[in-house]
């Protein structure tokens, strides 16, 4: 009915196909009963803007329509947008919607006013409550509300905050009411999450649908995250200050979301282990030396800051962190204590909070609540207990009660349960009003449905005030429930477009110019990041170099007549080298050459196999994910899922080889990344280090396994395939294989990229260009280890080499790996508490 | 009466320890019932650091941080308190019920007030099983000294004190399930009942004179540092009771911090870098001055 009455709009241009599928879209959509949708008004007429944003999906054919979308969200899974559920190992792929959320910018400015009133609201409750506590003192807050969170922080009591605020970072999730209101469902104070997946999914839907994006008048986000960036920094009491994004690790939930947002603005992603708190300062651990971190945003609770004052078995804090705050020599967003404003206790005391501190009444309502802990309020649940949601009081508490519930959904042990609970510990509990959501369309398939929703909007303090990101990240239920209680698990997400009447201008977050240094070098590498790069290079090369002997593994058979490399001691030699590296089960000697080489490749338990070798790489590299290019990435992700899922387990030579051919490119394109896609700083010196240490190891065993006193042609022949440099030697040696020139091609030759020498030459060179502790010219204990090596290797002879010298060229090197860890890295051992008073009464 | 007291820890590592952080709450507090007459810390080897500072439970912080390698750490503590409490707890006190409603209701945030220990803490949990128990003693609109020590009685009665069944770390449910335990799990089986009914209950570290008054058995944990409880009893204030011996905690118990639970006051809270195998050994003379 509602459809004629919108023909005037752009709508008519569509052609007769797209006008069907709006059409059949709009008659099919199912509103839910008694909440409105964002779609339809409740004369079942469609909004304009979401009208236009359908026409603009329904021109896409549906084919075209879907495949925009794959491509763009193959993007998600490349580039390993994902989450984690707690506590599961592995991340799962982010699932984003296809059609955004549409706000009007009328809409919208109401929004961002309660959201902006909200935010000054809360920082001044929080100034008021680690303060004088005048609040409490007036009766206005029972300071039992505040007490029952374990992020009412009592250590900060009378801290001034090193930034100037405690909260320059707030989120809230709204929800659209059965009254068309928009309303606050919860706050978000203490370390809001989900930016980076806001800033992603707009990434995706802005490349999937550039035309409709641009013509709609899309918000751009850019200048919200550049005012962040730049409020972040005028916190810190110097200039061009460091800024570090703490992250309890790559096993968070949302740890590509952090490490997104730290790309994106430009911090350094650093855990609790980067940091040391001294003299009232808090420093980073770089490969230069301690470091002032100025400013920490931080996405680690309050209660895992500091082992020392708040929980004592945290491994995700900093000891010390606290006091360094307190003297005031790190600013630390937000502060430890802000998450007590996300108990819900405190939601009903919203309103008149806002009168006293503001002298305003709220722009956006909270959905109404009552904290037990009031007899009134206790009694006015216990009697309302069949139309409310019972739910805990404080976020995080060790208490019973975990998670909200309507009384009138529960079995009758269960009601009797919380009765009493709720008599015992009134104060444990808060009832609230049961909110039903409003529902937006989503597509599924080619149908168009209403999903409830949820809405997260974000606030940043700026020089220049509260700046509200224009968009957000929405959660739309998979279920039609639309009590916002069932919201949770098993949501998938949408993008948020804040459409402006004019339209937008391109914006990035290019800054401006006058408050630009020019920097050639990207920062100081923190030590964490120089021990996954040098690990991730050595990783690498050593999947490459089992490669290389599961290739000879397989050619080996493939050769009838002549065996090129069959005679049985090259195999066997061979086969020990992969037993030596962990590759190959001891048990597995002397089987048939075809399981070798799959049980090489494919065995999970074996720790050197190349699949576990391939993991090991991508586990390293996905702690430091800011830091790779998507495309080192993808490769990588590309070459374990291959390994360990795609491929079929091979049933002849021929099919072993073709993988592990497939393997090598793999592998030989990512060293290309890294040679040409990666800046020439310290980062790449670790990792092309890492390579090369391995690399000149495994030159040294190689060579002493196949070029020893009694080796036969067939071992030379082999060592030359292993170091890759059989055309080199053919070019330089017309005699045939004889073991002077193939040992000094091997080992000696410094023109040959394969050889041991070269790999020393390289690291030499590293070695020299980073930088150093101390400028008192004295040589760093690395330059003393390598420094003999190079030289006994450069001025060496092939004729007088012996396999005894090869031994100790190898054990230098692993000494020089040890020695770069000592030097560069985080320390080895983690710090441990002291164990505590056994002699108590 | 004025007590000296002597509180000495020795840790003994197994290899050097190149760098150590700790935090130390060593110096008795200065209260109502008890005055600090003098105090010092001494630590060897010397700290690079030594930064002195308040608590966020009113006690006196020590930070100490070192930095060259030390294989053994020894932190000693001595002081003079007078003990001033009065002879016996208040006789009148409201119905426990009633402390319920105005612990909830306090406009007190500050760590004097009842607020801060209304809540379960993760020492302290609040489990059916032990709030079950603690409820056997408080019947409704009893007074709640009375309650509290029928409680203190029954725990002391039903508990054995032993020494081998608990760890610094073990947590109140296994203790209580045990029925065995030292000072420690005593207090934290009893704060957690007494929180369980939404009273506010704090833990409290100190110290028991060493030889007992003439005539008077000697106490458990008279040669360590000792911990009992104290419950905010609306108008009639705080009370101290000590579950491991039934008394109340007045001029034997020398208080040295209060706090939600054992965490909030562990006399020594460290963290050391590259350790070896740790040995720890503590030392606590308390005796009171002739008059």
């Amino acid at each position: 009915m509602g459809i004629e009455a919108v023909t005037a709009r752009p709508q008519s241009d569509l052609g007769p196909e797209a006008a069907a599928r709006l059409s059949g879209w709009l008659r099919d959509y199912q509103m839910l009963p008694g909440v409105p949708d964002e779609l339809f008004d409740v004369m079942r007429r469609p909004r304009a803007d979401w009208l236009e944003l359908l026409a603009g999906f329904a021109e896409y054919p549906e084919a075209e329509s879907r495949s925009r979308f794959s491509v763009a969200t193959r993007h998600i899974r490349d580039t390993g947008v994902t989450y984690r559920v707690y506590g599961e190992e592995n991340e799962r792929i982010w699932p984003v919607n296809p059609l955004p959320l549409i706000l009007g910018h009328r809409e919208w400015a109401a929004i961002a006013a309660g959201v902006e009133q909200r935010a000054t609201l809360i920082e001044a409750i929080l100034q008021d409550i680690y303060g004088e506590a005048k609040l409490v003192e007036s009766g206005a807050l029972p300071a039992a509300a505040l007490t029952g969170s374990v992020d009412f922080v009592r250590a900060m009591r009378g801290v001034e905050p090193p930034g100037g605020r405690h909260m320059p970072l707030y989120a809230c999730d709204l929800g659209r009411g059965p009254d068309g209101r928009w309303w606050v469902l919860d706050d978000r104070t203490q370390a809001p999450s989900g930016a980076g997946y806001a800033l992603e999914n707009r990434l995706v839907l802005s490349r999937a649908y550039p035309a409709l994006y641009n013509r709609m008048n899309v918000q751009r986000l850019a200048p919200f995250f550049d005012g962040m960036r730049k409020g972040l920094s005028a916190s810190a009491q110097r200039s061009d200050p460091r800024i570090c994004l703490l992250t309890p690790g790559p096993f968070s939930e949302t740890y590509f979301g952090q490490a997104q947002l730290a790309r994106y603005l430009g911090l350094l992603l650093v855990e609790g282990d980067d940091l040391l708190a001294r003299d009232g300062k808090v420093y980073l651990r770089t490969i230069a030396g301690l470091k002032r971190a100025d400013v920490i945003l931080r996405r680690v609770d309050a209660d895992y800051l500091d082992p020392l004052e708040l929980n004592g078995a945290s491994q995700l804090g900093v000891p010390g962190i606290l006091e360094a705050i307190r003297e005031g020599g790190v600013a630390m967003v937000n502060m430890p204590g802000t998450g007590v404003m996300e108990s819900k206790a405190l939601l009903g005391f919203m309103p008149k909070l806002c009168r006293i501190m503001l002298g305003e009444t709220l722009k956006l309502p909270n959905v109404a609540t009552w904290w037990c802990g009031q007899p009134a309020e206790q009694k006015y649940v216990e009697d309302n207990l069949s139309r409310l949601v019972v739910g805990p009081a404080f976020n995080a508490s060790a208490g019973q009660c975990s998670r909200s519930r309507l009384i009138a959904d529960l079995s009758v042990e269960d009601r009797e349960s919380v009765s009493a609970w709720l008599r015992d510990r009134p104060g444990d509990h808060v009832g609230q009003e049961v909110v039903r959501l409003s529902t937006m369309p989503v597509l599924r398939g080619d149908r168009l449905e209403a999903a409830p929703f949820v809405l997260r909007v974000y606030a940043a303090w700026t020089p220049d005030g509260f700046r509200i990101m224009p968009g957000g990240f929405c959660r739309t239920s998979e279920r039609p429930d639309a009590r916002a209680v069932s919201m949770g698990e098993g949501a998938r997400t949408a993008d948020v477009w804040v459409l402006d009447d004019k339209p937008v201008e391109g914006a990035t977050l290019l800054a401006s110019h006058d408050d630009v240094k020019i920097r050639r070098v990207a920062g100081t590498l923190p030590s964490r990041a120089a021990d996954n790069l040098f690990w991730l290079g050595r990783y690498l090369e050593r999947a490459e170099a089992t490669l290389r002997l599961a290739r000879s593994l397989c050619t080996s058979l493939m050769v009838t007549e002549t065996a090129i490399h069959g005679s049985g001691e090259t195999l066997e030699g061979l086969q020990t080298l992969l037993v030596g590296w962990g590759a190959l089960d001891e048990d597995a000697l002397g089987s048939g050459s075809l399981e070798a080489t799959v049980s090489t490749l494919r065995d999970e338990d074996a720790d050197g196999s190349v699949i576990r070798l391939v993991r090991a790489a991508r586990r390293t590299a996905a702690s430091m994910r800011e830091r790779l290019s998507a495309d080192f990435w993808t490769l990588l992700l590309g070459l374990e899922t291959e390994l360990a899922a795609t491929w079929p387990m091979p049933r002849s030579e021929a099919e072993a080889l073709g993988q592990v051919e497939r393997a090598l490119q793999v592998l030989a394109a990512l060293s290309g990344l890294a040679q040409e896609n990666i800046n020439r700083d310290a980062g790449w010196r670790f990792l092309d280090m890492g390579r090369r240490i391995e690399r000149g190891i495994n030159a040294c065993r190689m060579a002493r396994t196949f070029a020893h006193e009694a080796a036969t042609t067939d071992d030379l022949d082999l060592l030359l395939d292993l170091v890759d440099s059989q055309i080199t030697y053919r070019a330089r040696y017309l005699v045939g294989l004889s073991m002077i020139p193939v040992r000094d091609t091997a080992v000696l030759d410094g023109f040959n990229t394969r050889s041991l020498a070269f790999q020393v030459l390289t690291l030499k060179d590293h070695l020299a260009k980073l930088p150093t502790l101390l400028d008192d010219g004295v040589p760093e204990e690395p330059h003393r280890v390598l420094l003999p090596l190079s030289t006994e290797i450069e001025t060496s002879e092939a004729a007088s080499l012996t396999i005894e010298r090869i031994a100790h060229f190898e054990a230098t090197l692993l000494h020089l790996s040890g020695v770069i860890a000592d030097r560069y890295f985080l320390q080895g051992a983690k710090a441990v508490p002291t164990i505590k008073l056994s002699g108590l009464g | 009466m004025i007590y000296t007291i002597r509180h000495r820890t020795t840790y003994d590592y197994g290899k050097p320890v190149g760098f150590a952080r700790c935090m130390l709450r060593l110096t008795p507090v200065s209260s109502a019932t008890q005055t600090l007459i003098e105090s010092a810390v001494c630590i060897s080897p010397t700290p690079l650091r030594l930064l002195v500072g308040q608590g966020p439970f009113g006690e006196t912080t020590r930070t100490i941080i070192l930095d060259r390698p030390h294989d053994q750490l020894v932190i000693e503590a001595r002081s003079r308190v007078d003990v001033h409490a009065p002879e016996r707890l208040p006789s009148a006190a409201p119905a426990w019920e009633a402390v319920r409603v105005a612990a909830f209701g306090t406009r007190q945030l500050g760590a004097d007030g009842p607020a801060a220990y209304l809540y379960p803490t993760r020492r302290t949990p609040c489990v059916g099983a032990i709030t079950d128990y603690a409820r056997a003693s408080f019947l409704a609109g009893r007074p709640i000294i009375e309650a509290a020590c029928d409680l203190m009685v029954r725990i002391h009665r039903d508990f054995t004190y032993d020494p081998d069944t608990t760890t610094v770390s073990t947590p109140a449910i296994e203790a209580f399930e045990a029925r065995s335990g030292v000072c420690q799990d005593f207090a934290h089986i009893m704060i957690a009942g007494l929180r369980g009914l939404g009273l506010p209950a704090a833990y409290v570290s100190g110290y028991l004179r060493t030889n007992p008054p003439p005539g008077r058995p000697r106490l458990e944990g008279a040669d360590a540092t000792h911990a009992w409880i104290a419950l905010w009893c609306g108008e009639s204030g705080w009370i101290g009771l000590d579950p491991t011996n039934a008394v109340p905690a007045l001029n034997d118990h020398v208080v040295l911090a209060t706090g939600r639970d054992y965490s909030d006051v562990a006399p020594i809270d460290g963290i050391i870098l590259a350790p070896g195998k740790q040995a720890i050994k503590v030392e606590v003379d308390v005796v009171p001055e002739a008059d």
